[in-house]
């Protein structure tokens, strides 16, 4: 008996020394280190699709829209845009749309700075070295493309090269890393190297799904007049619009079925089981979902909560012989033949958005139009605009109008280029209405055209916040609570 | 009447064998303790042979014997007597204390010592407290039971595991749950919802380092050792039944001035929004009033019976015991169905060189627990429904599903959503747990054993989740698909093995004793899930946990894909230690372990940490000089020493043994890319420096009793500090990872060891003795703690990190406490334009304040400052009465719910406060509530205004009964019988507003909708025979 037990304790202590590292030296099942991330071609091509899925524009299209005079509060509204202010004007440094697009738009950096320190790393075959040049092409693309919109949504004044952007971060960041914000000088600067180094890379000429050349040119145009540069923006835009002409009015409505894409030099494509198909949250500018769940929970009928509808003020502007009030207004919307007078405007004024109906399967869920080439003609108007030609912005919008109308429009006539430039504004309401322009657009161009936010009277009886002048401290972005909480020391933006 | 017979027959026998024969006769007696009382329980044994009784309730027994032969009477804490039979049948004994053994054994962790020789800070709670507690979770009956435990429930849900921290919240992002051991095996704080409370014998909790250190790689934060009830040796069968029923209701103590229909609809009408919009005072005056809470809330009928057979011989002892509880819970669609078994073996050899015991417990429990619980989802919330629906709804116009969808206008018709929730949708986790540990010991050689524990546990969750075909969810995200509904099922099982091989060595030497041991630990931890998510429910066939009604995949959409999901995960922890312990002559003695500890969790980092403790103590009552005085006895502890810890997340969805178990590394994932395709994203971003949470603990205390032992309690000085904090340090959102799926979890932080906090406080237990006689005792009894928190360091420049974890309301400052408010002040209302007044960071009014710049740290946070509770106990002539109130002081929360109630947009929407009708007006201007059309009012979500302090006293427990006195128990076969009445959260008082000042969200203190601990009252009944 005593031997039995001494010789069970001897073997259960050995058996137990042997066995501690089996408890210690664990490797989760399942887990990708870096170290094996990239291993070979095939993993760079996943490595690219990755990147490409962070970009998203739902933050821009849910902020530009509520905060703005894009919408009006819907039957369904829940508190969405008021309790958190957004929809009153409200904007500062721990709102969710800086920090949203903040978050977003430092991911995709963080994405491509890492698969193109992969691509330096990976031997490939030589039959794949051209795909490869083409995947660096394209990150290069997304990084540059990147950079500006942290640009657009944070720097003061884009024609300002010593105005300050966000952090250039074209390297992988380590964790302790406190940047502090370069000018919009260093921006454009490693915008354009980023851009001829793609442009030497990449050979696809168009592919509205992906990066191509023409992403690249058009990306060109738009930073020449967001700089206002103008010099070369007429030629540039008018070679790259013979090649993507404007959609006619059956071809205009299918861009937004997702069935076609004529006139669309990039979008981001959003498909069933993909990563944004979902809900999304909802009445927050993180949105990152259905693009449609930024204005209504379930779909764009009047069954399906709409929470924000088409303000009032934008939807007196569209006409309904034009297609893009098709695309726009929802058929079973409440239209009231005099809202002023309705007691309960909000639930007799039903105007529903129906430019996100969805696609076969899953409404509110849409590509996301990220480059359309009708912004060609209004980047043309508007260098004619700066160079005083009034009578070219008005055969330009009447060139656009023409095609959305199918058929001959009045041209309009301007006496001063504030003129010209309210009507590139208001025209530019509609043709981008919910598609994430209606802020930066009274950023850039609202003091020239001498407009501003100015909702309808009905839209805003719920807070009294009915107009906001263009030149207001909240076209800038706030660098958001997040960043500052780890990095006091940064600039922040005036006014905040 | 048969049992009768027996006795009378037994009677008969005792006169003639005495009479007759002589040798063989049945010996009768009363055992007394030293104070005369009748002392059950009392073990008597016949030298030399298996043959034994235990005293009754009221100290008698009776047993057969020869003239001659010795009995032995032992009984714990009393000196064991042997007296010799001779001609007398009668043997009258009163015992004497053991002043060796006094009246308590302490638990140390792996040994035993007695209550004098014990080095260590230590409460127990015994059975008494605990059993047919109407509560499903054991651990939170301790609340306020023992000095510096602090028990925060979560949620009223049945068995759900409250928070429990001990001597404070010992770190930022760690897991600061105490590690639960249940008779030698260690678990988790979600093992109780599967436990039965009744077999629970008694509760020690360790505190100080001294105690803890031994348990070192996993009780940094204290450690809760329940043992479970064992059989006696040489003990007859008893067989115990108890019956429970219980009503549990809501409790009634909201104070948020509810508005009826008619204010209601008025205050619409002046908004001109909802359906007050409009209408005239007659058709307003027309509406009935719903009070919604009733419609949500119920008063819920409970029952728990509970038999246990208790018995042992000479060499073996067994206890078995079976409980099923059935607990709807006041919540509509909540319930927690629970049936335990347990069964408890110890067994020794002749000589008592060998000894074993073991213990197995199955729990089986089904658990219908709605989820979304304090979520904003109008539709998803019932909770949200009970308190925000309008009061002018109907519950009798609830449609179906498909109509309330055609319906539209979703938030005014909240409640019709959540009641159609209730009808369709339902969710249930069924739960198997196996608790099973083997002890076994041998005597080696003159004081050494060698001792072996093996403990396992496997815990299985099976969830289904069903949404109806013909639900209003099931419709509203349908979209195309054709049928609706959804189905979840996922399984999710864990195994954990601890084994523990050990030499030790007892003995003592004239005044000397030496205790010692050298240990080797082992820990293993095995975990999987894996469940799909199906889209499609043929209505006819619809099922919860049943697949007939699935749609397959077809070849035109793929609307009827289901998504799957698969995980597996390992764990483990590798640990040698030392202890020793020294007593001298019962005056001094000193205890300590070192203890060398290597988890996976550092792997690739920083693999093995070093702990240990040293602990003495000096029982002055000993000392020769000392004498009789006042002072019955005293003893002094100190104890310092070191603890790690390795609990990395303190949210823990998948136990704290299986989360974050990797953190060292950079890892990448792939994920549907931009068109659907498999893509690679970055994951996470390791931190491969990640160490040990070391808490180094100091306590000084001192054990007294006083006044002829009436005056009985420990009070103890205990400094924690905590470094090396795991913390989720904030970096740069440059460093962001994949977001695009949930960005409001992706706030970039880094884990790190970083910071060091510090608690530091004293814990005070007393119990006095007010009367103490043969018929009337009464005592009274004060359980206190204080707790300082201080952050002493930071990781960042500025010494502050703002908003940790993403929760907007609070920062962590040094100097200052742990999620500590920062927020905007509120300063009242303008009472010119009736917008919202606010400081400025110097202390200005202003309208506008900066959100970024001009919140201040509050000083208040949500753990208290004060804690306990008090109570008395009576007893008269088998009659009992005890209450113990619970209190907290300097408790502050953010008090959301009235937020929502006040906020002006809620309006037509939802139920409003009746604060608002003396919203500020041109007419009205001196009010301190805000106009309803402030301009600044979306600025109040970062203010203070709704921060209220949430302390408490509250009548947490109550219990009377009557213990039936033995002498009409004689022939009826029965040896016990209990009736009693208890109560929980009778009474309370707090200037918090809300539904339960208790019920909190410890890791967001700003979550409103929660659902709330009952008010629950039963009566029972307790046989034995």
């Amino acid at each position: 008996m005593k031997n039995i037990f001494k010789l069970i304790i001897l073997i259960g202590s050995f058996g137990v020394i042997t066995s501690c590292n089996d408890a210690i030296d664990i490797v989760q099942p399942g887990r990708l280190g870096a170290e094996n991330a990239f291993q070979n071609f095939a993993d760079l091509e996943s490595g690219l699709l990755g990147t490409l899925a962070t970009i998203d524009n739902t933050t821009q299209m849910q902020f530009n829209s509520i905060f703005t005079d894009e919408v009006g509060i819907g039957d369904n509204n829940g508190g969405q845009g008021l309790t958190d202010g957004t929809y009153g004007f409200v904007l500062n440094a721990g709102s969710n749309a800086p920090l949203g697009l903040w978050l977003k738009f430092y991911s995709t950096l963080n994405s491509a700075n890492r698969l193109i320190e992969a691509i330096e790393l990976v031997d490939v075959e030589p039959g794949e070295q051209a795909r490869e040049n083409e995947i660096l092409g394209e990150v290069l693309a997304i990084r540059a493309y990147t950079h500006f919109q942290i640009l657009t949504y944070f720097s003061p004044d884009y024609t300002d090269d010593d105005a300050l952007a966000g952090f250039l971060v074209d390297f992988v960041p380590t964790v302790d890393q406190q940047l502090d914000r370069a000018t919009n000088g260093e921006f454009f600067s490693l915008i354009e190297s980023d851009l001829s180094r793609a442009r030497s890379l990449i050979t696809t000429q168009r592919d509205p799904q992906g990066i191509s050349l023409d992403f690249i040119s058009f990306l060109q145009i738009k930073i020449n007049v967001y700089r206002e540069n103008y010099g070369q923006v007429d030629t540039m835009a008018a070679s790259l619009l013979a090649d993507y002409p404007l959609a006619n009015r059956d071809e205009y409505e299918d861009v937004f079925f997702d069935i076609g894409d004529t006139e669309v030099i990039f979008k981001l494509l959003r498909v069933i089981n993909g990563p944004y198909d979902r809900q999304g949250a909802t009445g927050n500018a993180f949105a990152t979902g259905w693009a449609g769940a930024n204005w209504a929970f379930v779909d764009a009928t009047i069954n399906g909560a709409p929470y924000f509808d088409i303000g009032r003020a934008l939807f007196n502007m569209i006409d309904p012989a034009d297609i893009r009030y098709n695309v726009l207004v929802g058929e079973t919307s409440i239209i009231s033949p005099d809202p002023a007078a309705e007691s309960d405007f909000i639930n007799n004024d039903v105007l529903l958005l129906s430019k996100y109906e969805g696609k076969p399967g899953q409404p509110l869920l849409n590509d996301l139009k990220i480059f359309r080439s009708s912004e060609l003609v209004f980047f043309r108007a508007e260098a004619a605009a700066a160079n005083n030609n009034l009578s070219g912005v008005a055969t330009f919008l009447k060139e656009l109008r023409d095609v959305r109308f199918g058929t001959d429009t009045p041209l309009p006539s301007f006496s001063t280029a504030e003129e010209a430039f309210g009507a590139i504004l208001d025209e530019r309401r509609i043709e981008f209405a919910f598609e994430g322009y209606r802020w930066v657009d009274l950023k850039r161009l609202g003091e020239r055209g001498n407009r501003g936010i100015l909702r309808s009277n009905l839209d805003c009886v719920v807070n009294n916040a009915c107009s906001l002048p263009a030149t207001d401290f909240r076209f800038t972005l706030p660098i958001p609570l997040n960043e500052l909480n780890f990095n006091p020391d940064v600039r922040q933006n005036p006014g905040y | 009447m048969k049992t009768k017979i027996h006795w009378l027959g037994l009677l008969f026998l005792v006169f003639s064998t005495s009479f007759l024969f002589a040798q063989q006769k049945t010996v009768t007696g009363t055992v007394t303790d030293s104070g005369g009382l009748p002392l059950p329980g009392v073990n008597v044994i016949l030298k030399g042979t298996n043959t034994g009784t235990q005293t009754n309730f009221d100290g008698n027994y009776d047993i057969i014997a020869e003239t001659g032969q010795v009995l032995i009477f032992s009984y714990l804490g009393q000196k064991t007597i042997e007296r010799t039979i001779g001609n007398s049948t009668i043997i009258d004994l009163q015992m004497k204390d053991d002043t060796e053994a006094l009246e308590e054994v302490v638990v140390q962790g792996y040994r035993t010592a007695t209550k004098a020789t014990s080095s260590i800070a230590i409460s127990t709670v015994t059975a008494e407290t605990i059993t047919n507690r109407p509560n499903a979770n054991a651990i939170q009956t301790l609340s306020g039971q023992v000095p510096g435990l602090n028990i925060t429930a979560s949620s009223g849900q049945p068995g759900a595991p409250p928070r429990v921290n001990l001597r404070g919240v010992g770190s930022i992002n760690g897991n600061t749950d105490p590690l639960f051991i249940i008779d030698g095996a260690p678990v988790d704080a979600n093992a109780f919802r599967s436990l039965g409370n009744n077999d629970i014998a008694s509760i020690s909790v360790l505190k100080d380092a001294g105690a803890t250190a031994i348990y070192g790689n996993r009780g940094a934060n204290g450690v809760v050792i329940i043992k479970t009830r064992q059989g006696g040796y040489n003990q007859k069968l008893q067989i115990n039944y108890s019956g429970v029923t219980e009503f549990s209701s809501l409790q009634d103590i909201q104070d948020y001035d509810l508005l009826n229909s008619q204010e209601q609809l008025r205050l619409e009408r002046d908004q001109t929004t909802g359906l007050g919009n409009g209408l005239t005072d007659a058709e307003i005056a027309q509406f009935s009033t719903t009070d919604w809470a009733d419609v949500f809330f119920r008063t819920a009928a409970i029952q728990q019976h509970t038999v246990s057979l208790s018995s042992g011989s000479k060499n073996f002892t067994q206890y078995t015991s079976l409980q099923f509880r059935d607990q709807p819970a006041i919540l509509l669609n909540s319930r927690l169905t629970r049936f335990n078994f347990r069964n408890n073996l110890t067994g020794k050899s002749n000589n008592d060189k060998f000894n074993f015991s073991s213990n197995i417990a199955i729990g089986y429990s089904q658990n219908d627990e709605p989820n979304n619980i304090g979520g904003a989802g109008i539709n998803r919330n019932l909770v949200l429904g009970a308190f925000q629906s309008l009061p002018y709804l109907d519950p009798a116009d609830l449609g179906t599903g498909a109509e309330i969808f055609a319906a539209g206008n979703f938030f005014p018709n909240t409640p019709f959503l959540l009641l159609d929730l209730v009808n369709t949708f339902e969710r249930r986790e069924d739960e198997l747990q196996i608790l099973g540990n083997f002890d076994a010991s041998y005597e080696i050689w003159n004081g050494l054993r060698a001792n072996v524990r093996l403990s396992g546990e496997y815990r299985q969750q099976i969830l289904n989740q069903t949404e109806f075909p013909n639900s209003f969810n099931a419709l509203i995200f349908a979209g195309p698909q054709d049928p609706p509904g959804f189905q979840i099922q996922d399984y999710e099982g864990q195994f954990l093995y601890n084994q523990v091989t050990s030499l030790t060595y007892n003995k003592s030497f004239g005044k000397h004793t030496v205790d010692g041991g050298a240990y080797i630990e082992y820990f293993r931890g095995f975990f999987s899930d894996f469940g799909f998510n199906a889209d499609g429910l043929v209505p006819a066939l619809a099922a919860p946990g049943d697949g007939s009604a699935f749609v397959p995949d077809n070849p035109d959409n793929d609307l009827f894909v289901d998504t799957i999901n698969a995980n597996r995960l390992t764990s483990g922890l590798f640990s040698y230690f030392f202890q020793g312990d020294y007593d001298y002559d019962r005056r001094f003695g000193i205890t300590g372990t070192v203890r060398r500890d290597a988890s996976f969790r550092f792997s690739e980092s920083n693999r093995f940490g070093t702990f240990g403790s040293v602990a003495a103590r000096w029982n002055i009552s000993e000392e020769e000089w000392f004498g009789d005085s006042f002072v019955n006895s005293l003893k002094l502890r100190g104890s310092w020493g070191v603890t790690g810890n390795q609990f990395i997340s303190n949210t823990a969805p998948r136990g704290i043994n299986f989360d974050a178990p990797d953190l060292t590394r950079d890892l990448f994932v792939t994920n549907p890319g931009l068109g659907g395709q498999n893509a690679l994203f970055l994951n996470q971003i390791g931190n491969n420096t990640l160490q040990w949470e070391t808490t180094e603990e100091i306590n000084i205390g001192a054990d007294f009793t006083l006044f002829n032992n009436r005056l009985r309690g420990s009070v103890d000085f205990y400094d924690r500090t905590t470094s090396d904090l795991f913390l989720a340090a904030p970096i740069s959102p440059i460093n962001v990872q994949e977001v695009q799926i949930n960005i409001n979890d992706e706030f970039p932080t880094l884990s790190t060891n970083s910071g060091e906090i510090k608690n530091s406080g004293v814990d005070v237990s007393l119990t006095y003795d007010l009367v103490r006689s043969k018929d009337l005792n009464l005592s009274v009894n004060l359980v206190g703690n204080y707790n300082k928190q201080e952050i002493i360091d930071l990781p960042t420049d500025t010494g502050e990190i703002i908003n940790p974890g993403g929760i907007g309301s609070i920062g962590l400052q040094e100097r200052g406490l742990i999620n500590e408010y920062f927020l905007v002040r509120y300063a009242g209302v303008n009472p010119e334009n009736g917008n919202l007044l606010f400081l400025d960071a110097d202390g200005n009014e202003t309208e506008n304040p900066d959100v970024d710049t001009d919140r201040v740290f509050l000083g208040t946070n949500l753990s208290p400052d004060y804690q306990g509770s008090f109570g008395f106990d009576l007893n008269y002539k088998g009659l009992f009465l005890s209450t113990q109130w619970n209190y907290a002081i300097g408790i502050d929360r953010l008090d959301n719910d009235l937020a929502g109630f006040s906020d002006p947009t809620n309006i037509g929407t939802f139920r409003a406060t009746g604060d608002l009708l003396r919203a500020w007006t041109p007419e009205n201007t001196n009010t301190d509530v805000p106009s309803l059309t402030a301009s600044n009012i979306a600025l109040d979500g970062n203010s203070d205004r709704f921060l209220q302090s949430a302390d408490f006293l509250r009548l947490r427990f109550a219990t009377a009964g009557y213990d039936l006195p033995s002498q009409y128990l004689q022939g009826t076969g029965l040896n016990k019988i209990r009736v009693f009445v208890q109560g929980e959260n009778l009474l309370t008082f707090t200037p918090w507003r809300g539904f339960d000042p208790e019920t909190v969200n410890t890791f967001n203190p700003g979550q409103s909708r929660l659902f709330p601990t009952p008010k629950v009252f039963s009566v029972g009944l307790e046989v034995g025979f």
